[in-house]
């Protein structure tokens, strides 16, 4: 049986390199999140406070959102479209593993956004920028980048598994942008849409990058009155925690992907 | 690969082992009354393949060879039946067959071609398990003897029918595996084409590998397989080497017709002759060619022209039966 | 390779337009949870921006209208050339400008249903007073902009004819709306050299009158913005056609009409 991280990065380098080929295919996915965090940056920029922070984080969160929602989802079909998601079958590794890879570059390619807003907000909106924790930082944001991608694994079996899955996956865009915290703090939404904010990994991560960038976001986390690394640890793990039962519903999913293929010897149901 | 595994155990075991091999499909039709129905791939097949063997499976589109192939592959469950590979379970001991064995489906497809040779086999190799060391190794030597290797580096969608089919094959060859399953692989590809793949397969089994292959070309078979086993709506009709199959038509003499203004009429009128075995015809615009078997062999001319009286006849000739006529006669009795 | 491009737009963006084929009660869903879930978002960011809420709700309300014009539009135009429907339609005698604006009729009226459930959202969720509104103002206001909008749609689609892919261009379109028009802030917070961009779009009269209108002013006195977006709206819709006639003419010179 291949080893599963070789598996996952040469997946995730075979994604690397179809963008890199093609690497305009990655704006329809991301034009959503460009837009809209433009709009807050505009927005925001009459007033005073950490906005940019959330500006700029939450553009590179939406842009992970984006992409994973769109691209994870059909990470299947798009073998299919390429005419190689028979051998790929064929082949001893597990098929989650590789689409494991495929998830990852998603999330990470939806980053770009990120740069797309840092940009505008460094030139056009004069947002001050500064990383108090870079190493914490750059920890968050890879974890948070995992919990996306371990959502884009549920999101790539379920669209084999239904199609309803891939019209009701259609309509989430937004209200994920909404029950993440990208944009504004979730304190702001109605108490019980706050449940389905913290059941969501990423939310968790969020604050956790929110966290590391300036330390004067303490009294806004979820974590107010811990010291910044404290509140860190405690948002990762929780994060963590919730990110594992994801890759637990997804193998899940993916056993009966494959159950399904091999009974009815299709891969989408028609 | 397991050296010492009993159950490979070349002298006697078997390489692959297909028994009562049933596949039941259930097709749903319709968006908004769906009706239900089963659509029967293969009903009962049955075979052994030995170590070393090229064993040819040939029959008509739709005849089950695909579906067969994929439950030999562990790509389909089978409905009931067994089907066992290297001395392994098919449906149970999936990945240790997947990792002995590879399939080449034909078609345009089963490559990436927005990058290179090389990383396709790569990304194969990697997700076969093959180990670094020898992954690159591999990858370089296949290129070689594939003839790629000046444009390995290239995007495969630059790549000639001919490139693709090769680096196809190399692909199929990337986990050197015991067992190559080949799902009509010259189909579509130009003669020149077809005779290289043909000569490599040929290679191959020199090589010790084990090939399971489809195809609908009966000369292809007749030239390369060992044994040939013929399907017809998910069964066997026959199974033999292909002098063996050919003694289904020794006793007969096949006649072809060409000629012009040769209708279906026409052909109904030779189905009805006694002693004429089998009729298949190819109705062309410009040429009509009807090829009859018939025990009777020159002594039916005179009840052809009878039936072609009102059609212009170019030739007649008289042949020994080949693959293609035991075969048709197999496949349309 | 062109295939898989083909593939890949229609799957990504078609699902927007889509629903609306697949079956009625996902229409209706969807409708509620894409107008609801894209005024809540920016309803938040402005709450917690300090804006203006019922602006932003507005805004919002009005620019739904688009998904179904717009979009829609620019996919069904783009559509007959992807579906190879084109020459079979080229092919009638059928008379041009009803064909081409018959089309997007049913989305027009679409659009309307959308801002009105969108209002609907503004007033008993986000809180927006409508209580001095000028109905018969608001409603012009509402049936004009549906009907501009759609009317860009096709200038859109026009020029979709001559690129491969209009879905993308409709992508852009339809969210740019949403920075240009004064849909979230009003079009003077743009940077002063963007701001000329915001009066070629309908939508963005439509804004200004609706805004007044539900502040009480009567069609007197919005009938000057109004004038000004039917101006934008025919003339969108004329380039348009005569983008689409351009196309036909071409297509019969050269023989080029399905795509690729």
């Amino acid at each position: 049986m291949p080893r599963a991280l070789t598996v996952v990065y040469s997946a995730f380098r075979m994604a690397m390199l179809h963008w890199m080929a093609d690497p305009q295919w990655i704006i329809p996915n991301i034009i959503a999140p460009f837009v809209f965090t433009t709009v807050a940056l505009t927005l925001f920029k009459e007033s005073t406070g950490p906005f940019g922070l959330y500006a700029v984080l939450g553009g590179g969160m939406m842009g992970m959102w984006g992409n994973t929602i769109y691209s994870s989802g059909y990470a299947i079909e798009f073998e299919k479209w390429q005419g190689t998601l028979e051998e790929v079958i064929a082949a001893p590794s597990n098929l989650m593993h590789v689409i494991t890879g495929r998830a990852i570059s998603n999330a990470f390619f939806g980053l770009t956004n990120m740069i797309a807003i840092l940009i505008i907000a460094v030139v056009g909106f004069r947002v001050p920028l500064g990383i108090s924790d870079p190493l914490m930082f750059a920890v968050s944001l890879l974890l948070t980048l995992l919990s996306v991608s371990a959502l884009g694994l549920i999101f790539a079996s379920a669209f084999v598994l239904s199609r309803s899955a891939q019209v009701l996956t259609n309509g989430l865009e937004t209200p994920l942008y909404i029950v993440s915290g990208s944009m504004f703090p979730i304190a702001l939404l109605p108490f019980w849409i706050h449940p389905a904010a913290y059941v969501l990994g990423p939310t968790w991560g969020v604050d956790a990058i929110r966290l590391a960038t300036s330390t004067d976001y303490v009294s806004q986390s979820f974590w107010a009155g811990m010291s910044p690394n404290v509140a860190i640890f405690l948002d990762l793990t929780v994060m963590v925690l919730i990110t594992l039962i994801y890759v637990a519903i997804a193998a899940v999913l993916f056993k009966l992907v494959e159950k399904r293929a091999r009974i009815t010897g299709t891969m989408v149901e028609a | 690969m397991a050296q010492s595994d009993p159950r490979q155990d070349r002298t006697s075991g078997k390489a692959i082992v297909a028994e009562h091999l049933c596949k039941v499909f259930n097709v749903t039709k319709g968006m908004v009354r769906r009706t239900r129905s089963q659509v029967v791939a293969v009903k009962d097949v049955s075979f052994e393949v030995d170590y070393g063997e090229l064993f040819g499976v040939v029959g008509p589109n739709g005849a089950g060879k695909t579906t067969t192939i994929k439950m030999l592959t562990t790509m389909l469950l089978p409905t009931s039946g067994n089907a066992s590979v290297l001395g392994y379970d098919c449906a149970k001991d999936v990945t240790k067959v997947r990792e002995r064995i590879d399939i080449v489906l034909g078609g345009e497809r089963g490559l990436y071609t927005r990058v290179s040779a090389v990383d396709n086999l790569n990304y194969f190799a990697d997700l076969y398990g093959v180990p670094r060391n020898i992954r690159d190794k591999r990858v370089k030597d296949l290129l070689d003897f594939m003839g790629l290797s000046e444009r390995a580096h290239n995007r495969v969608e630059t790549y000639s029918k001919g490139m693709k089919q090769r680096l196809l094959l190399a692909r199929g060859l990337i986990n050197d595996p015991d067992i190559i399953f080949l799902d009509e692989p010259t189909v579509g590809l130009d003669p020149e084409i077809a005779l290289e793949t043909r000569r490599m397969v040929k290679e191959l089994v020199a090589k010790g590998k084990t090939i399971l292959l489809t195809t609908h070309y009966m000369f292809e078979a007749d030239e390369l397989c060992k044994r040939v086993a013929v399907i017809r709506n998910g069964e066997i009709v026959a199974l033999d080497t292909p002098s063996g199959l050919k003694k289904y038509v020794m006793d007969t003499s096949v006649v072809e017709i060409e000629g012009y203004g040769i209708t279906e009429k026409e052909v109904a009128k030779f189905k009805e002759v006694p002693d004429v075995v089998s009729v298949s015809a190819d109705l062309g615009e410009q040429k009509q060619v009807i090829k009859l078997q018939t025990p009777k062999g020159s002594e039916i001319i005179a009840e052809v022209q009878q039936i072609l009286k009102n059609s212009r006849i170019y030739d007649i000739k008289i042949k020994e039966p080949t693959l293609e006529d035991a075969y048709l006669r197999l496949v349309e009795s | 390779m062109n295939n898989l491009k083909i593939f890949l737009s229609s799957a990504v963006f078609s699902f927007r337009a889509q629903f609306d084929w697949l079956n009625p009660t996902m229409w209706f869903t969807m409708k509620f949870v894409l107008t609801l879930s894209q005024m809540a978002f920016f309803v938040f960011v402005g709450l917690f921006a300090n804006a203006d809420i019922r602006f932003i709700a507005i805004g919002n309300a009005l620019q739904s209208i688009s998904w179904n014009t717009i979009f829609s539009v620019i996919n069904i135009t783009g559509r007959d050339k992807w579906d190879g429907t084109l020459s079979l339609v080229l092919a009638t005698p059928a008379n041009r400008l009803p064909l081409f604006i018959g089309r997007a009729m049913i989305h027009v009226l679409d659009g309307i249903l959308s801002a009105v459930i969108s209002f609907v959202f503004a007033a008993f969720i986000f809180g927006v007073n409508f209580g001095q509104t000028n109905i018969l103002a608001l409603a012009l206001t509402v049936a004009l902009t549906a009907f501009t909008m759609a009317g860009f749609g096709l200038l859109i689609g026009g020029f979709c004819f001559f690129f491969r892919n209009p879905m993308v261009f409709a992508n852009i379109f339809t969210f740019a709306l949403l920075i240009f028009c004064g849909v979230n802030f009003p079009v003077q917070s743009l940077p002063v050299a963007v701001q000329p961009v915001s009066y070629i779009f309908p939508l963005t009269y439509g804004l200004t009158a609706a805004r007044n209108a539900i502040t009480g002013a009567d069609l007197v006195a919005i009938a000057p913005t109004l004038a000004q977006q039917i101006t934008v709206g025919l003339a969108a819709m004329l380039i348009g056609y005569m983008l689409f006639r351009l196309f036909e003419n071409n297509a019969r010179k050269t023989g080029k009409i399905e795509a690729i």
